[in-house]
């Protein structure tokens, strides 16, 4: 009896293991995505999640983390088509997503900052439509959750950029940086493939803003 | 026990012994590698990328026939089926070339385009909006490019060597009669619709598609924008009136309306202008926009205007200005465009109408005369893509326009009318075939039948294009087209054909990111010109021909100087007509030889402003002299045009913009061409009087401002 149920629990484990083959591998293609260094290694990366993505016909997260990986070679690249191409690929990751899970904030944040980054290849003619899409895309995502860390702060920085151009307060990109700070600081996902990047990004706005 | 036991943890926990290993390298169609494809089995997590020199290597646990897949952007994906089984798998895989990419090659040879952010265009369209010179009128951008002459009286687009009648407007694919809005005689008169409206813009100065007819020289080609994204309202208080516009959006369908009021007046109380004014142009206008998506990808567009302007001035005789003689005109404009596009199957169905009624009332000394024309185009046209490679558009339209002019008969004492009802029936086909992303033709055919004289014309067009390297493309264009003759004509006579243009366009350009460099070289043939006998103008026929030929060069460069954005055109033209009453072929009084434009744009961030300047310049215009002999007819020129002009747009706070505007900063008096006196003076002499500018220069002062939710929001784009 004994031996069964050990034997009844292994197989379990085993079984356990087989089945979350899905966080194992995105776990490590998403720690790649974070650590690359070079073009070649997120491309590797980028590879992986869609590999998985295209296995896997209900995840969202393998699309999420394909689209930052891309997004990622675009804010690397100097060449303005070449970022273009990259931003595009990134964009069409997430509308893959979008088709799986409308709804999640995380695609729709990602989403406004491909269209934050697609106003830096050309500020004087795309200024107008991409930051308002940007906008518009970061107020969705905290519509969908306000508590969403990396929404917050990606408003803070165009609202921080809006308002340097202008000469006007700061006071209030910098107030929505610091609860996006909070938010970091407090936040712990259960889910291991949550994403967790932003806190940099939201320190280094705040040293601005001091 | 055990040993069951152990074969079964081997046998769950290290099933490697099923693996295969597979191995290979992608290349693209000429054996060069690709490196970072992705290799991956079908509906498993197995997979790797290819190495810098195209080679992989992976183990799958996957088991029997399998879908090995290889994709790489740019390139098709690459399928084939595979058996593992334990025994390692080589594969070869020659990745195709996806077919028409963003920077592979397009039919450039005569167009213009300014849209799509990401493609890489000549113009963006803001640059529509913010050149300096043009005070936002799109045939004044427009003008500052290769291909057109300024014509500084009529402010209409004229393009090589064709009158401002041979330019034809379209909005989304429908034609617009009467695109510009009336101006006093020598005064340049203004487009009737915004640039803000449009998101994309193709001026063809030749060679266009199949689907265009009924315009010799030219078609602007403009694309109105899709759904708005958010509610707002703009207001603008202008030097010259106000406008005030909302926007109402719902989750797939929004509204815009706008209202403005004109009134030069107060502005030529301040300035001093040569035109002896009773009633400075006023005029009420009043625009709605409605857009509709429809299902998956359907999209319903609604655009309607309405406009009434009215001005009264005095015209002096040439020989004796204390007689003089009092000019009113009102005209009453009303246009409206509706279009629907929705994919069918394998087909993309697009269908619109729209509808152009134009009356200009007008009195000369109270005696009334003037004209209608009222318009209806509707068009169907289905596009289809065969393969990646070729696309085919066939599509079918009807042009029917009443016209009727009122004259008054000085000998009989009262107003007698002339009209004619013309109904335009045409189909077109096009197929454009890429054979690789470096070579691609356009061929198509388009027949017309005009039922007024009961005329049938087939127009071929052909368009081709070849891309060696990277950067640089040659194109070449022919066409046939044709146009009705003009109203003023056609009335008088309503069995003239259709005048005919061939085209001949030779295109090199190269496009980087920020730098444009552009030669087009062309040979214009003209056919069945309106031709008639100068004593007698009841003679008219279409026996008139012509020819216009030149080059053309173009330059822009938005990167070498830091915030700088500029651009150069260059146009030589070498015309000559025999048509209208002209005695034998002379060059036309709207056509000078060179064109020089240079356009500035500097992006001050410091003072939240951008700066631009545009400098035009048109060589010696010929004017028709009676007191020289006819054989000398045209031989006069003008003094050359000289323009500089400059704007500046200051954003002080992100939704109030302060625009200011200069037309001819230097005050050059510019001369168009002569009129002279219709009798001789004492002396035997015709007097002559210039053609000048209404005022030396024109200033425009607007404050614009946007209500909305979005903070960033204002009116740039709009200016």
């Amino acid at each position: 009896m004994k031996t069964l149920t050990f034997f009844f629990a292994l197989f379990i484990s085993v079984a356990t293991v087989a089945s979350d083959k899905y966080t194992e591998q995105m776990t490590k293609h998403i720690h790649a995505v974070y650590t690359a260094n070079t073009t070649e290694e997120y491309q590797a990366a980028i590879n992986a999640l869609d590999r998985i993505a295209l296995a896997e016909k209900t995840k969202w997260e393998p699309y999420y983390y394909s689209a930052f990986g891309n997004l990622m070679l675009a804010t690397r690249e100097n060449d303005k088509g070449k970022k273009d191409a990259f931003l595009d690929l990134a964009l069409a990751s997430i509308e893959k997503g979008k088709i799986i899970l409308a709804t999640e904030s995380e695609l729709i944040a990602l989403e406004g900052f491909v269209h934050m980054i697609r106003v830096t290849v050309d500020p004087a003619a795309r200024g107008q439509q991409y930051s308002g899409l940007a906008f518009q895309s970061f107020g969705k995502a905290l519509s969908l959750n306000s508590n969403n860390p990396r929404a917050q702060a990606l408003m803070a920085q165009m609202q921080f950029g809006t308002a340097q151009f202008f000469g006007s307060s700061t006071t209030e990109a910098c107030g929505l940086a610091l609860k996006a700070l909070e938010l970091f600081n407090t936040q712990n996902p259960g889910n291991p493939l949550a994403p967790v990047w932003g806190k940099e990004m939201t320190v280094e706005l705040l040293k601005k803003c001091k | 026990m055990k040993a069951l036991f152990t074969i079964l943890v081997f046998a769950t926990v290290f099933p490697t012994f099923s693996q295969t290993r597979i191995t290979g390298k992608v290349t693209d169609a000429a054996g060069e590698p690709i490196p970072g494809a992705n290799v991956l089995i079908k509906d498993s997590y197995d997979g790797t990328s290819s190495g810098m020199d195209g080679t992989f290597s992976f183990m799958s646990e996957e088991k029997g026939l399998q879908t090995l897949l290889i994709t790489f952007v740019g390139f098709k994906h690459f399928e084939q089926m595979v058996e593992l089984s334990g025994k390692d798998i080589t594969i070869a895989a020659s990745l195709k070339e996806e077919i028409n990419q963003l920077d592979g090659v397009v039919i450039s040879a005569g167009s213009f385009t300014a849209g799509e952010e990401k493609r890489r265009t000549i113009l963006k369209p803001v640059d529509i909006a913010m050149t300096a010179g043009a005070t936002a009128d799109i045939a004044g951008a427009l003008n500052t490019l290769p291909g057109t002459q300024k014509v500084g009286e009529s402010g209409r687009l004229f393009v090589r060597g064709g009158d401002g009648s041979e330019a034809r407007t379209f909005i989304d694919g429908m034609v617009v009669l009467d695109a510009y809005g009336p101006a006093a005689p020598n005064t340049p008169s203004r487009g009737r619709f915004l640039p803000f409206m449009f998101k994309g813009t193709s001026f063809s100065t030749g060679g266009y598609s199949a689907e265009y007819g009924q315009a010799l020289s030219s078609a602007l080609v403009l694309t109105s924008k899709d759904k708005a994204e958010m509610n707002q309202t703009d207001i603008g208080i202008l030097s010259v009136g106000a406008d005030v516009a909302h926007t109402q959006v719902w989750d797939r369908a929004s509204v815009s309306g706008k209202v403005q009021y004109t009134n030069i007046q107060p502005y030529f109380g301040l300035i001093n202008q040569r035109v002896d004014w009773i009633k400075a142009p006023e005029s009420f206008e009043s625009s709605a926009a409605y857009r509709q998506q429809v299902g998956k990808s359907g999209m319903f567009k609604f655009f309607g205007n309405l406009n009434q302007s009215s001005f009264s001035l005095f015209n002096h005789d040439i020989l004796n200005p204390a007689t003089k003689q009092k000019f009113d005109l009102t005209n009453r404009y009303r246009y409206g465009n509706a279009s629907y596009q929705q994919p069918v199957g394998n087909w993309t169905l697009r269908g619109g109408a729209s509808y152009s009624y134009n009356q200009n009332d007008i009195r000369i000394d109270e005696k009334p005369m003037g004209e209608t024309e009222t318009g209806v185009h509707t068009k169907l046209v289905g596009e289809h893509s065969v393969s990646d490679q070729l696309e085919i558009r066939v599509g079918s339209e009807l042009i029917h326009r009443q016209y009727e002019a009122v004259g008054y008969n000085e000998v009989l004492g009262n107003s007698e009318a002339l009209r004619f009802t013309e109904l335009v029936s045409a189909t077109f086909a096009e197929g454009e075939y890429y054979f690789s992303n470096k070579v691609v033709a356009k061929a198509g055919g388009r027949f017309e039948y005009v039922n007024l004289n009961q005329s049938a014309t087939v127009s071929p067009r052909l368009s081709l294009a070849y891309k060696p390297g990277k950067q640089g493309q040659f194109s070449f264009a022919y066409g046939s087209f044709t146009q009705s003759a003009q109203n003023q004509y056609l009335r008088m006579n309503t069995q003239l054909n259709p005048e005919t243009a061939q085209h001949y366009i030779l295109n090199y350009q190269v496009i980087t990111n920020s730098k444009t460099f552009r030669i087009e070289a062309y040979q214009k043939a003209y056919r069945n010109l309106v031709k008639f006998d100068a004593a007698n103008t009841q003679l008219i026929s279409n026996s008139g021909t012509g020819f216009a030929r030149g080059i053309e060069l173009f330059w822009r460069d938005s990167e070498t100087i830091k915030n700088v954005d500029y651009w150069l055109s260059y146009s030589f033209l070498d015309t000559k007509r025999s048509y209208l009453d002209f005695p034998f072929a002379a060059t036309p009084t709207f056509a000078s030889a060179h064109n020089f434009s240079a356009v500035y744009k500097h992006f001050l961030s410091k003072i939240k402003s951008q700066v631009g300047l545009t400098y035009s310049f048109s060589s010696g215009r010929p004017y028709y002299n009676p007191n020289r002999s006819a054989s000398e007819f045209h031989e006069d020129r003008t003094p050359a045009y000289h323009d500089l002009s400059a704007n500046i747009a200051y954003l002080p706070k992100n939704n109030l913009i302060v625009y200011f505007s200069c037309t001819n900063v230097l005050g050059r008096d510019n001369v168009f061409g002569y009129q002279y006196s219709s009798t001789t003076n004492s002396q035997g002499q015709f007097e002559s009087r210039a053609v000048r500018q209404a005022a030396n220069r024109f200033l425009f002062l607007g404050i614009f401002i946007t209500l909305s939710k979005n903070k960033s929001v204002n009116q740039l784009p709009n200016l």
